[in-house]
């Protein structure tokens, strides 16, 4: 199954992933994380006290908000600060620090910068399909990462990954914008991170599937049957223990290699 | 045995989610849980990103490095007072909400004597006590009253407080003036120790140790104050002595207060050493002790 993708890639094959922690001085917690040229820079200010209008006290809350590249936000971002909300939500532990706001705010940084001018305007013209949305996938991973940055309480990771899905019916991992423009539907998966355990594997299984086999998020696009999704699913699930491989190993380089014991 | 109780994980990075310890294949066992680590059913696993440790005999944590800090019992830290209320000071340790300090929570603080803070500051309370008789003093008490009803509905400044107190004092010729300043506490920076830490309430701090003595707690005057992260705290408060602080304290003397909330106080009596310690403290961080030594002789060297 040989596709021609634009950059040469292998359909299999991710984006170039980079990931720094700490680049922001005044947030709790930061990172910018790319994907190709798709940037992201993800803050995250807290736990500060209170909740939101209309949170439960009771727990921690989660608020997101997302900044464009350019101009204000629309009901597109308004959609992605939701999901990613929700996302967030479902990975932090959100009863160890009651009654307290965490703040993420994401900086779109660039958006996938190797379309051209005339390019990007022919797409602008063709449209059939929401924009940006490749943007969601590099949100979630960027937003994770500037949360393990704060030390927010978290019950594991979230890797989030898009798979596009061809006329032809073959599955691309992390499409492009350009590639994007030419998919019939896609898919943007957010798994749980692949764990480190003590534990023989089959103890970790939940119903005879391992814990990262689970899904947090499933967003679609376009028109999909039910076994090119469950394609995705496979293809996508082999991705993402690559991308957790990868957050572990960026995570693991910012710890201070020398901190003596306390005493 | 030893495989069985330790985890194979200590002293290596840890990421959410991973899981650490068995508790079904340990059920003889009692293990204290610090940071980062949580009970999930039958094991336990992490939550902060860190280096796991372990102190014998059963003492688990994750050890990272964050720019907000979880009040935790025992804790010492660098408070700034924010606020002030009848019975508590209002004060900010970097966590998710404002500690309370208790008006009384000071060496020798009962209902009767509330606990001064003799400083040279400058607003609002002013205390007026006379030498004389206990007739007089009375009155003066509710002299001392209505002045501070006044200042803090009107605004006035201390100064005319000051005039207000003198011009009384014109009418007992024979007394001793005594002023003792109560200034506003807001902005001050005290070392404190943290006594009670639940997740539902505001964290309590104290100024005396478990013997009710001052110890080393309380206000901090002068010298300079930076927020750092709680892993450079932790590095500078470890034994053996940190090489950074070995390698000054050799050359310097000055004073310093850790919070493990990640301030940092410092003071000298020459500015310059001020800024020089602070300036290899705030460096020595991301450094390894070969590294800092290195750093700090450079810097002795470049100063004289």
């Amino acid at each position: 199954m040989e596709v021609d993708r634009v950059d040469g890639r292998t359909p299999n094959q991710l984006r170039p992933l980079t990931c720094s922690r700490n680049v922001l001085n005044r947030a709790h917690g930061s990172a910018r994380w790319s994907q190709g040229d798709t940037i992201l820079l993800a803050a995250v200010y807290g736990p500060k006290a209170g909740t939101r209008k209309n949170g439960n006290p009771e727990k921690a809350s989660i608020e997101v908000i997302w900044k464009p590249k350019t101009g204000q936000i629309g009901k597109e971002e308004k959609e992605y600060e939701m999901i990613l909300e929700r996302t967030l939500q479902s990975i932090c532990l959100l009863t160890v620090n009651p009654n307290t706001t965490t703040s993420i705010i994401l900086q779109v940084v660039n958006d996938d910068g190797a379309v051209s001018f005339l390019e990007n305007y022919v797409m602008f013209k063709m449209a059939y399909l929401t924009k940006k949305v490749q943007l969601l996938p590099s949100a979630i991973n960027a937003a994770s990462a500037a949360l393990v940055d704060a030390g927010i309480p978290l019950k594991h990771l979230a890797v989030a990954i898009s798979c596009g899905l061809e006329e032809s019916g073959s599955v691309l991992l992390d499409p492009t914008k350009l590639e994007e423009q030419k998919m019939k539907a896609f898919a943007y998966l957010v798994f749980p991170n692949s764990v480190a355990s003590i534990l023989p594997e089959a103890s970790l299984q939940v119903e005879g599937e391992l814990l990262e086999h689970g899904m947090i998020t499933s967003v679609t696009h376009g028109v999909m049957s039910v076994d090119s999704y469950l394609h995705c699913l496979e293809r996508g699930r082999s991705a993402s223990a690559k991308m957790s491989d990868f957050l572990r190993r960026s995570l693991q380089s910012r710890v201070p290699n020398d901190l003596p014991k306390t005493g | 045995m030893v495989a069985d109780s330790k985890s194979a994980f200590i002293d290596q990075t840890v990421v959410p989610g991973d899981v650490v310890l068995d508790l079904s294949s340990m059920s003889n066992h009692t293990i204290k849980l610090g940071q980062g680590l949580r009970q999930d059913g039958d094991v336990i696993s992490v939550m902060k990103a860190g280096k796991l440790r372990f102190s014998k005999p059963n003492k688990y944590w994750v050890e990272s490095s964050n720019k907000r800090y979880v009040p935790c019992v025992e804790d010492t830290v660098l408070g700034i007072v924010v606020d002030q209320k009848a019975d508590n000071f209002l004060v900010d340790i970097k966590g998710p909400t404002l500690a309370f300090l208790p008006v009384l929570a000071f060496e020798g603080g009962s209902r009767r004597n509330k606990p001064k803070f003799e400083v040279k500051l400058n607003r609002v309370f002013a205390f007026l006590k006379m030498g004389v008789s206990s007739s007089f003093t009375n009155k003066q008490g509710l002299e001392c009253h209505r002045t501070e009803n006044m200042v803090k509905s009107a605004g006035i400044s201390s100064e005319k407080v000051l005039l207000l107190l003198f011009s009384e004092c014109r009418f007992f010729p024979f007394s001793e003036l005594n002023i003792i300043y109560f200034p506003s506490q807001v902005g001050k920076l005290l070392y404190v120790r943290v006594v009670k830490a639940n997740a539902d309430m505001n964290p309590e701090l104290s100024c005396t140790d478990v013997n009710g003595k001052a110890a080393e707690f309380g206000p901090l005057k002068d010298g300079y104050m930076f927020e750092s992260s709680t892993g450079l705290s932790r590095m500078l408060l470890s034994s053996p002595t940190c090489p950074v602080l070995e390698a000054l304290g050799k050359k310097l003397s000055f004073e310093i207060a850790i919070g493990l909330n990640g301030r940092v106080w410092v003071n000298a009596e020459a500015p310059s050493t001020v800024i020089l310690v602070s300036n290899a403290i705030m460096t020595s961080e991301s450094l390894t002790g070969v590294q800092q030594r290195i750093m700090v002789e450079k810097l002795m060297q470049r100063v004289q």
